[in-house]
């Protein structure tokens, strides 16, 4: 039932045997061992399992393991650039974006994929962007913070966009 | 206290560099050496007896270890009521209830193997209310219960399954009611909710086949409470049982108590020394874990027309589900502070905590306050509507102050709720104009801890001065191992970044009741507080003598001692410990925190002279709109103030409030557990189930109030619980402000809304 799939994970060319049915995020799991992507439901309704797949964000727990084939895949453990963190990390340990964590994955991997699209947020941007991504412990407060600062500071470095004050 | 260094600052997170990266390992990502998955065949039906369960051919497919139903596992547990077996035995009380278990290879085994076992059931009849289970002639739901093992605190009823009886008896409430210009008698409801942490539940064991001892790695929020649950269902002595905590995803009440627990457990005595995973999934932590009470909530107020209360007379049904797990002291605790925190001379209060044949209700956030507050609260507001007073007037005649004696019999003292009422509403522009159709209202709370309790603790400093926390506090996300941290670093004068928090494990760690009740800054605050501080007198110690000073000449600064005046001669805690311990040495202090209450609880009156470490008061106030096409409603802004003694970090106060507050706001909007005439869950997915988004939360005005708690460690309380509280009684009182037309069952969909607005204008 197992076939090879080849795959570029975090810039490495990755290699595994895996049935096709298997999902994604129980491939970078359960077969790979990298468990940063969390499983919150399963069912693609919470945002905790969200990677990037060719640069798009997408839960990992919809996507077949048999739709990989020479496809590019960023998950959180990719988010750094080298030793720094990405400005979206950056933020949420300064602001408290993060209290117990499980849904801080894939609220970064979808901040940092929307802060890309959209430079200069509103906050109602910001919330409407992150609609899909549940968390229960901040209230979405700081992680609005957050984001609104990662934006202020990525802005900053490119020279980019306007203050939204 | 104005010295203080990293107290009463905003410190970032000591957690978050791992948290950011998903270096993070949870119970949910814990894969160990040659393990088994475990998968679980769930109950069918809500009240029936098992008739024939046949395991063989599941045992005969490949790659099947071991399979188990309750005959493999004849033991029961529970913390105030033995009552639950580790897997069903002899009848099924609920849908979702564990049957029996899978060890497999891998999942997809372990999932076909399930699909191999036969079950015959007979049905029983089956109660999904808790009216309607302790009415006369209702059938027990356990039999047995007579028989069972149970806490010295639990009181009977002459009622078919009640599991607790709370009674509060303070005054006369007849005469009361006799001596009262207005009456007023209404009924609330608030159904069940679940916690819904994001990270669902799971559990690995192993038992060592050589010595037998029991190793479990479980996010649990109180392991050594789960360690002397597990030693006495297993009847194996403690020092046989290991837990093990890795991070946990949230958990909110949810992770306490055994509840995946003795299915790996169970597994675990038949794989041959192999450890066991049995993980649920978002559906089954939803059917089979824990949940909410539901609360039907009876109040008759008798009040003044100057709008002084005299009487409260109160009912409560706490639906408890299948088995008792936390109800009796979430009936104990929730029923008798539920009229709510007010001066009131005549109560009488009845509890009952009642089996169902729903999903087992236990520990959850704020444990049993919303439900009361839910009714209490806006029977405020309608006695305040009735008497034309307004609802902020009429609460500060009644509240709490300092140095009144509470209904329970217990004088109150360092009561900040005056302050917090008058702050919430001011927040929302209380008593100023507003446009039309907007409606204010606002809540109180008060709310106990778990007492008596104790926290301990270790604090060691090894020879390079690091510095490490020892502490059975469990790390939910709430942040205590950064106000820990911050004690420790305070004491010991160091910087935060100098100061780890050790893995929980129990064998290393030492003893904690357990991190619930918002005690945890209180109680473990004090127990680090005070082993941080054993360790700077050991340092001052060694330190006399390498100094050639007396001891009130030495001054502790920057990690370092030093003369005073000869700062440049400072030696620091790793040269110290070099000198005085050798060079591989660790220095190690050790605390303990004990809060002694008073008498006992008198289980006739539910008087007690101290029943609590120590109160916990709140206000919130919401500003709402309502669509009066769709019943939907809008919320504008929330303030919420809270008394929380001193904030050890203020951020994580913020943080703290702020989360409370959102699910507070989910409870009072959208969150139904939907369980149908046949006991079966109907929105087990945060589809169906609506968690509040990021969309669903409006501005938030956190208000810290620090009315200081002279034994607290700085003057800390506690602040976990109370966020979500008041809020869906706020929300409900501006809801009734705005629609003129009360509301009285939870949540308040966009339909209740619709039907009320209906009735409003048929009159």
């Amino acid at each position: 039932m197992s076939q090879p799939i080849e795959f570029t994970l975090n810039g490495q060319p990755t290699s595994v045997d895996a049935p096709a049915h298997r999902l994604l995020l129980d491939l970078l799991r359960d077969e790979i061992g990298i468990t940063g992507t969390k499983e919150g439901c399963g069912t693609g309704d919470c945002g905790a399992c969200t990677v990037y797949l060719n640069g798009q964000p997408v839960n990992s727990c919809l996507v077949l393991t048999g739709e990989l084939s020479d496809v590019d895949v960023v998950t959180i453990e990719g988010l750094k650039d080298g030793d720094a963190y990405h400005p979206i990390q950056a933020a949420f340990i300064e602001d408290g974006g993060a209290q117990c964590g499980y849904c801080t994955p894939g609220m970064l991997m979808m901040a940092a994929s929307f802060l890309e699209e959209n430079p200069d947020p509103t906050d109602d941007d910001i919330r409407f962007a992150l609609s899909g991504n549940l968390c229960r412990c901040t209230g979405y407060v700081k992680i609005v913070e957050a984001v609104q600062d990662a934006a202020a500071e990525l802005r900053r470095r490119t020279g980019k966009g306007q203050d939204n004050g | 206290m104005d010295d203080l260094k990293v107290v009463g600052h905003p410190v970032t997170r000591i957690d978050v560099d791992e948290k950011v990266t998903g270096t993070a390992t949870y119970g949910y990502d814990l894969v160990l050496p040659d393990m088994l998955h475990g998968k679980v065949l769930f109950s069918t039906r809500a009240h029936a007896r098992i008739v024939r369960i046949d395991l063989e051919k599941a045992r005969r497919h490949p790659g099947v270890v071991a399979v188990i139903s309750g005959e493999d596992t004849p033991w029961t547990h529970g913390e105030s009521i033995k009552d639950k077996p580790f897997l069903a035995q002899g009848k099924v009380r609920y849908i979702g209830e564990p049957v029996a278990a899978v060890a497999a290879v891998d999942e997809d085994t372990a999932q076909a193997a399930l699909k191999l076992i036969e079950v015959e059931y007979e049905d029983l009849p089956a109660y999904f209310t808790p009216e309607e289970a302790c009415q006369p002639g209702a059938v027990a739901i356990h039999e047995e219960f007579e028989g069972y093992r149970k806490a010295p605190f639990i009181v009977g009823a002459p009622m078919p399954n009640v599991c607790e009886h709370f009674k509060l008896r303070t005054g006369d409430t007849a005469e009361g009611f006799r001596q009262s210009d207005m009456v007023l008698e209404e009924k609330y409801y608030v159904p069940i909710i679940q916690h819904a942490a994001m990270e669902p539940h799971s559990a690995h064991a192993q038992v060592d086949p050589d010595s037998g001892r029991v190793t479990v790695w479980v996010a649990n929020d109180a392991p050594f409470r789960a360690l002397t649950e597990v030693s006495e269902a297993l009847g194996l002595p403690q020092e046989q049982i290991r837990l093990i905590n890795p991070l946990q995803g949230g958990g909110f009440g949810s992770k306490g108590g055994l509840k995946l627990e003795p299915i790996a457990m169970g597994l675990a005595f038949h794989t041959g020394g192999r450890p066991v995973r049995v993980k649920f999934n978002r559906e089954e932590t939803f059917i089979s874990t824990l949940v909410r009470h539901e609360a039907t909530v009876h109040i008759k107020s008798g009040v003044k027309n100057d709008g002084t209360l005299m009487a409260r007379h109160m009912t409560l049904y706490w639906g408890g589900g299948a088995y008792a797990e936390k109800s009796p002291t979430v009936c104990i605790r929730g029923s008798l502070p539920s009229p709510g925190p007010y001066r009131i001379p005549h109560v009488h209060v009845d509890g009952y905590a009642v089996y169902t044949n729903k999903p087992v209700a236990g520990a959850y956030r704020g444990y049993g306050i919303p439900q009361g507050a839910w009714a209490t609260e806006q029977h405020m507001d309608e006695l305040a509507r009735r008497l034309a007073m307004d609802p902020v007037d009429f609460r500060l005649k009644n509240v709490f102050v300092d140095g009144d004696m509470a209904y329970w019999g217990e004088q109150l003292h360092n009561v900040g709720l005056t302050e917090t009422l008058t702050k919430a509403a001011a927040a929302i522009d209380w008593g100023k104009p507003k446009p039309a159709g907007v409606g204010r209202g606002l809540a109180c709370i008060s709310k106990p801890t778990r007492s008596p309790t104790t926290s301990n603790a270790g604090v060691l400093v090894d020879a390079d001065g690091e510095i490490t926390v020892l502490a059975g506090t469990v790390e939910i996300g709430q942040g205590c191992n950064t106000i820990l941290a911050q004690v420790a670093a305070e004491e010991l004068r160091v910087p935060i970044e100098q100061v780890q928090v050790a893995p929980l494990d129990t064998d290393l760690i030492p003893f904690d009741a357990s991190t619930t009740s918002s005690r945890s800054t209180y109680h473990m605050g004090n127990a680090v507080r005070r082993a941080a501080i054993h360790a700077r007198e050991q340092l001052l110690e060694m330190a006399g003598p390498a100094l050639e000073g007396k001891q009130d000449e030495l001054v502790v600064a920057g990690g370092k001692v030093h003369l005073k005046d000869h700062e440049d001669m400072a030696l620091t805690y790793g040269e110290l410990i070099r000198r005085g311990l050798g060079g591989e040495a660790v220095l190690r202090g050790d605390g303990s925190y004990t809060y002694e209450i008073g008498k006992d609880l008198n289980l006739e009156t539910g008087h007690s002279d101290h029943a609590s470490a120590f109160y916990m008061y709140a206000t919130q106030a919401a500003e709402v709109s309502v669509d009066e096409e769709t019943g939907r409603v809008r919320l504008h802004r929330l303030s919420a103030a809270h008394d929380v003694g001193k904030a050890i970090n203020p951020l994580n106060c913020v943080a703290q409030i702020e989360g409370g507050v959102a699910m507070g706001i989910g409870s009072a909007l959208h969150e139904n557990l939907v369980i149908d005439e046949n006991g079966k869950v109907r929105n087990p997915s945060f589809l169906d189930y609506h968690l509040v988004t990021s969309l669903d939360v409006p501005e938030i005005i956190p208000i810290v109030v620090e009315c200081a708690e002279p034994e607290g460690p700085y003057g800390a309380k506690g602040l976990g619980e109370p966020g979500l509280a008041p809020t869906p009684a706020a929300i409900g009182n501006a809801v009734a402000d705005a629609i003129k037309s009360r509301i009285r069952d939870l949540p308040l969909t966009p339909e209740r809304v619709f039907w009320a607005l209906e009735e409003r204008d048929r009159k």
